[in-house]
């Protein structure tokens, strides 16, 4: 107690703006070879969140987008509703009006997989992040399909084959092939978005931060850490997805 | 060269109005095509040659009028066009073939998919129509790795393998290479000397005067002449027509 003190009446008042803080305490890892499993089973959960929710969101997303590009104005109007109200509302409040509301309603039982996923918290999870990604890889969807040439339409209608047929067999093809890189986009987003997760108690990596901070109360150092795993991730997709577009492009040709 | 004899396409009256620019692409348009016959729709670019052909198959929806195809009046609404569509090939100026297919499956969608034949089926009437127009060895090829002229011959290909009793043409030589432009006439030409009703929009007179039986002059979207090639080139009467063809090369 003297000591702080002592210590506290030499510094000046610039000091105390960042006291107890360090260079060093934003790397003080020390807490990893306790807590390694917290952020190794943080990273498998956000892992399986974010690409089992873009994965589910793929056929809503499909059907919210031919809905759209639908000649009926009640189906175009509900589709666009859909999308409108999920692109503009914050996904921490969707988060919480599905999990609260929607499984409110219906009791998923407590039962882990893997050792650490507790499928009760999981699947609202899933539901309510494929639900949010739903709408926005719904427009990836519909620019898709309308960047294929019409020509291709026409041509296909032309040879007798109905609306759907043609968009089934010649156009969905082409224009999956060209969504590819947004969809692998949208799961990086997802990578990030999913941190929110972590204030309904699943054990994805910001959760295992968090608990890992407040149990040694080295408060910085684990969202440095979690910092630098989802960067580590996040930045080698972008440029992967990066480069498989341009070759993708390069691959482009009039036909 | 052929007799006028059983009409197969007739046009009444048609007219296409675009309201959201509120131009007039078709006013009052009527043709009867007969079978077996060629017609070349010539005309300066806005004439409304191509809304006419695309009319045709209801790639365009007429604003008023009839198109009668078989007997069938294709602009009625609860026509099922699909299946008549099936009998009317489309040949288009961008060729639009699938490029995630390769040649021979390009030429099998269609035939397959509509239950109209085996896949085997399909594929050995693919590949004799290939043999036909000298492609019978790209038949693996992705359309990327085709010339111009090559896309469009396997165009022609892919509506000729419907088994169609009229072939539509939407100038099919437009986007092509000069140097490609002699391949693709040539299968048109076979197809025509082979019996096949033939609509084709045309800015190519060398091949209007040679192939066609008949030849339809637009402008402003009216049929302001039509007669056979060489009246028509040799005694235009419409002054429209006589403008036109001073500027064209023949």
């Amino acid at each position: 107690m003297y000591l702080i003190l002592a210590q506290s009446a030499k510094t000046t008042w610039w000091q105390s703006l960042f006291s107890g803080m360090s260079p060093a305490s934003f790397f003080n890892f020390s807490f990893l070879p306790k807590y390694l499993s917290f952020f190794w089973q943080g990273l498998v959960y956000t892992l399986l969140l974010s690409v089992l929710s873009v994965l589910v969101a793929v056929i809503p997303a499909l059907l919210l987008a031919l809905g759209r590009l639908s000649k009926s104005k009640a189906i175009k109007g509900i589709t666009g509703g859909y999308i409108a109200v999920f692109r503009s509302t914050p996904l921490l409040v969707q988060l919480y009006i599905i999990y609260f509301g929607l499984f409110g309603l219906i009791k998923i039982p407590s039962h882990t997989i893997l050792g650490f996923i507790d499928i009760s918290r999981f699947i609202p999870g899933i539901c309510a992040l494929a639900l949010n990604s739903s709408a926005y890889v719904a427009e990836i969807f519909r620019a898709g399909i309308l960047a294929v040439d019409a020509g291709q339409t026409e041509a296909a209608r032309s040879l007798g084959l109905s609306g759907w047929q043609a968009m089934k067999l010649v156009v969905l093809p082409q224009a999956i092939k060209n969504v590819l890189p947004a969809l692998a986009n949208e799961v990086v987003t997802m990578v990030k978005e999913s941190s929110i997760c972590m204030t309904l108690g699943m054990m994805e990596l910001m959760w295992g931060a968090k608990t890992v901070a407040g149990t040694t109360y080295i408060t910085i150092a684990p969202y440095v850490l979690v910092a630098i795993i989802y960067f580590a991730i996040n930045f080698p997709a972008s440029k992967a997805i990066e480069a498989v577009e341009r070759r993708m492009r390069r691959g482009d040709r009039k036909v | 060269m052929t007799e006028k004899s059983d009409v197969l396409i007739s046009v009444r009256h048609i007219v296409k109005e675009f309201p959201d620019s509120g131009t007039v692409a078709l006013n009052d348009c009527s043709l009867d095509i007969s079978k077996g016959e060629v017609v070349a729709i010539i005309g300066p670019s806005g004439s409304g040659k191509s809304t006419l052909l695309r009319s045709l198959n209801m790639l365009e929806t007429p604003t008023s009028g009839k198109i009668i195809f078989e007997g069938t009046d294709l602009a009625d609404k609860s026509v099922d066009i699909n299946r008549h569509r099936q009998k009317m090939g489309m040949v288009f100026q961008h060729f639009n073939l699938f490029p995630h297919k390769t040649v021979l499956e390009n030429i099998t969608l269609a035939p397959v998919n509509l239950k109209l034949k085996t896949k085997a089926e399909a594929e050995k009437t693919a590949v004799a129509l290939l043999e036909r127009v000298g492609l019978a060895d790209k038949k693996d090829e992705y359309p990327a790795m085709l010339s111009g002229g090559q896309k469009q011959r396997i165009a022609i290909v892919r509506a000729l393998a419907m088994e169609p009793d009229v072939m539509l043409f939407d100038e099919p030589t437009s986007a092509l290479d000069p140097e490609m432009v002699g391949e693709v006439l040539d299968v048109m030409k076979n197809l025509a000397k082979a019996g096949m009703t033939m609509v084709v929009v045309t800015h190519e007179m060398g091949f209007a005067k040679e192939v066609a039986d008949r030849v339809v002059f637009m402008a402003d979207g009216k049929i302001l002449e039509e007669n056979t090639p060489s009246e028509l080139y040799e005694h235009p009467q419409d002054p429209r027509l006589k403008d036109f063809l001073s500027k064209v090369l023949i």
